[in-house]
């Protein structure tokens, strides 16, 4: 707990994380306007298009999550962490937990803004709207997946130190590497990250027959793979910074 | 408190970040009161550190710097603004630490070693970037540090900072011990020399070689005398009837000795 209290303190002491939601919530805001209030019904198309416009957000979250672990190596307080908690590993338990809930709570942003604006405005249009448990299916989706997105980008942080390369990587891994798969034949696609959320979202693609469920199982196994491997290594390597 | 002296690149750096459990030795173990870093219960209580030059995130606080730390290690919350007040940096305190110029940083880092009331210090080239008055102020901050009790482990290259500060010298080079004695012991083994004036020095240097002495001029009038004492010096200068006007002991300065040691190859002890 103390240790989780120490990266909440971190996190929301740094203007990134403040930037970074607030433009999150901002884009958010605007897809509401602009997509939802201006495109036809046509080419806004289901409910669930609406309810998942989140797609800068669940970016900025991938990218929040990296920098909870490489910023501490970029400006060298890691030395400093390292010396009130010699331990590294619960450190790093820490800082995937730390981003695990700052994931939950972009997301619930995000459901005040959707649900406050978004499904407002498309209702007005004359938007048929899903039954109420359908869309607390699909928020509920939305909540866990920027949770889990912004711990996967916890976790690529702790394999790759360098900011800048592990933002790269963890991006192109998860928007352009792991939708590939879906283009296979068969449901090679549905353990991947990218088919993954959308099953989170209650959208399902290609040949997948993931559930949202599923969908959450499969990127919480990413995670924590790619979390062991990084926690092994930053237990192995010197701090020398 | 112990200084620790060392060229550039000699290891100082990396044995304090050995010794904090940072770095991994590639043999042997660092132990800090007979267990390893990481398996200390209370480690800031313990062990409180300020290397060379202490990176902070720059667009945090320093008091969230220090609060961030104070929870990680379960301290409470007044005692950041103890240490904040002890390196009188509690008006800077809600600035970023982007803006604080090198001598506050030092200062901070300084805070962050305190934090924990630990029982021993390292503290890596505490002096760098700190104005005279600055430097004025951590000697007498370590000095009550050392006088409360605390053992304190201070790197530096300002010699004469050691020599102000320190009871026990540890010299290394290139990795390796050299010198482990106290700050009195280590600027007395260079062997004292006796700087002697008399009216006519080519007599006097000549009887001196002569009983077995190392002579050198020092200046005019004066001759630097090594490898014979006081009584022996004036006892030939008075066998060859040669009025001394002056005998008086040179000590060796900390700089001269650390020189010597360090061009010794081998070194001392």
């Amino acid at each position: 707990m103390n240790l989780l209290a120490s990266e909440w303190i971190k996190l929301f002491s740094t203007r990134t994380t403040w930037t970074m939601l607030g433009v999150g919530l901002l884009g958010e805001a605007l897809f509401a306007g602009l997509f939802v209030g201006l495109a036809s019904l046509a080419e806004i198309g289901e409910i669930s298009e609406v309810a998942t416009g989140v797609g800068l957000l669940l970016v900025l979250a991938l990218v929040l999550g990296v920098l909870t672990a490489t910023t501490e190596f970029r400006h060298g307080t890691s030395s400093s962490t390292f010396l009130a908690s010699p331990r590294r590993w619960p450190v790093l338990v820490a800082k995937l937990g730390t981003s695990f809930a700052v994931g939950l709570l972009a997301g619930l942003a995000f459901v005040a803004v959707n649900g406050g604006l978004a499904l407002p405005l498309f209702e007005s249009r004359g938007g048929a709207m899903p039954p109420a448990g359908e869309l607390v299916d699909v928020y509920a989706g939305v909540v866990v997946s920027l949770g889990l997105i912004c711990a996967f980008g916890c976790a690529v942080g702790a394999i790759v130190r360098n900011q800048v390369g592990a933002i790269i990587a963890a991006i192109a891994f998860f928007f352009v590497l792991s939708p590939l798969p879906e283009l296979l034949p068969g449901s090679v696609g549905d353990f991947f990250p990218a088919q993954a959320i959308g099953a989170l979202h209650g959208r399902v693609e290609g040949d997948g027959t993931l559930t949202q469920l599923g969908g959450g199982l499969v990127l919480t196994a990413w995670t924590a793979a790619l979390f062991a491997i990084g926690t092994a290594l930053i237990c192995r390597r010197d701090v020398t910074e | 408190m112990t200084g620790f002296l060392g060229p550039n690149g000699a290891g100082k750096t990396t044995t304090m970040r050995a010794l904090l459990g940072l770095l991994r030795p590639s043999a042997g173990e660092a132990l800090v009161e007979g267990r390893r870093a990481a398996e200390l219960s209370e480690p800031l209580r313990t062990i409180g550190a300020a290397l060379e030059a202490t990176a902070f995130h720059p667009g945090r606080s320093g008091r969230n710097h220090l609060r961030a730390l104070a929870a990680a290690a379960r301290i409470p919350r007044p005692r950041v603004e103890e240490v904040l007040e002890l390196v009188e940096l509690r008006e800077a305190a809600r600035r970023r630490v982007g803006g604080y110029s090198l001598g506050m940083r030092q200062r901070l880092a300084l805070a962050a070693a305190l934090l924990g009331d630990p029982r021993i210090l390292i503290l890596d080239e505490p002096a760098n970037g700190l104005d005279p008055q600055g430097m004025r102020w951590l000697r007498d901050l370590l000095r009550e540090q050392a006088a409360a009790g605390r053992t304190v482990l201070v790197s530096s290259h300002v010699l004469s900072e050691i020599a102000q500060v320190a009871d026990e010298l540890i010299v290394i080079r290139a990795g390796r011990l050299v010198s482990q004695t106290t700050l009195a012991e280590f600027t007395e083994r260079g062997g004292r020399r006796m700087r002697v004036r008399a009216g006519d020095l080519e007599p006097l240097t000549a009887a001196l070689v002569e009983a077995g002495a190392t002579v050198e001029r020092d200046g005019e009038s004066a001759l630097l005398v090594a490898g014979l004492d006081g009584a022996r010096i004036g006892e030939t200068a008075l066998a060859r009837g040669i009025a001394l006007h002056e005998l008086a002991p040179v000590g060796a300065t900390l700089e001269d000795r650390f020189l010597e040691v360090m061009d010794d190859g081998e070194g001392g002890t």
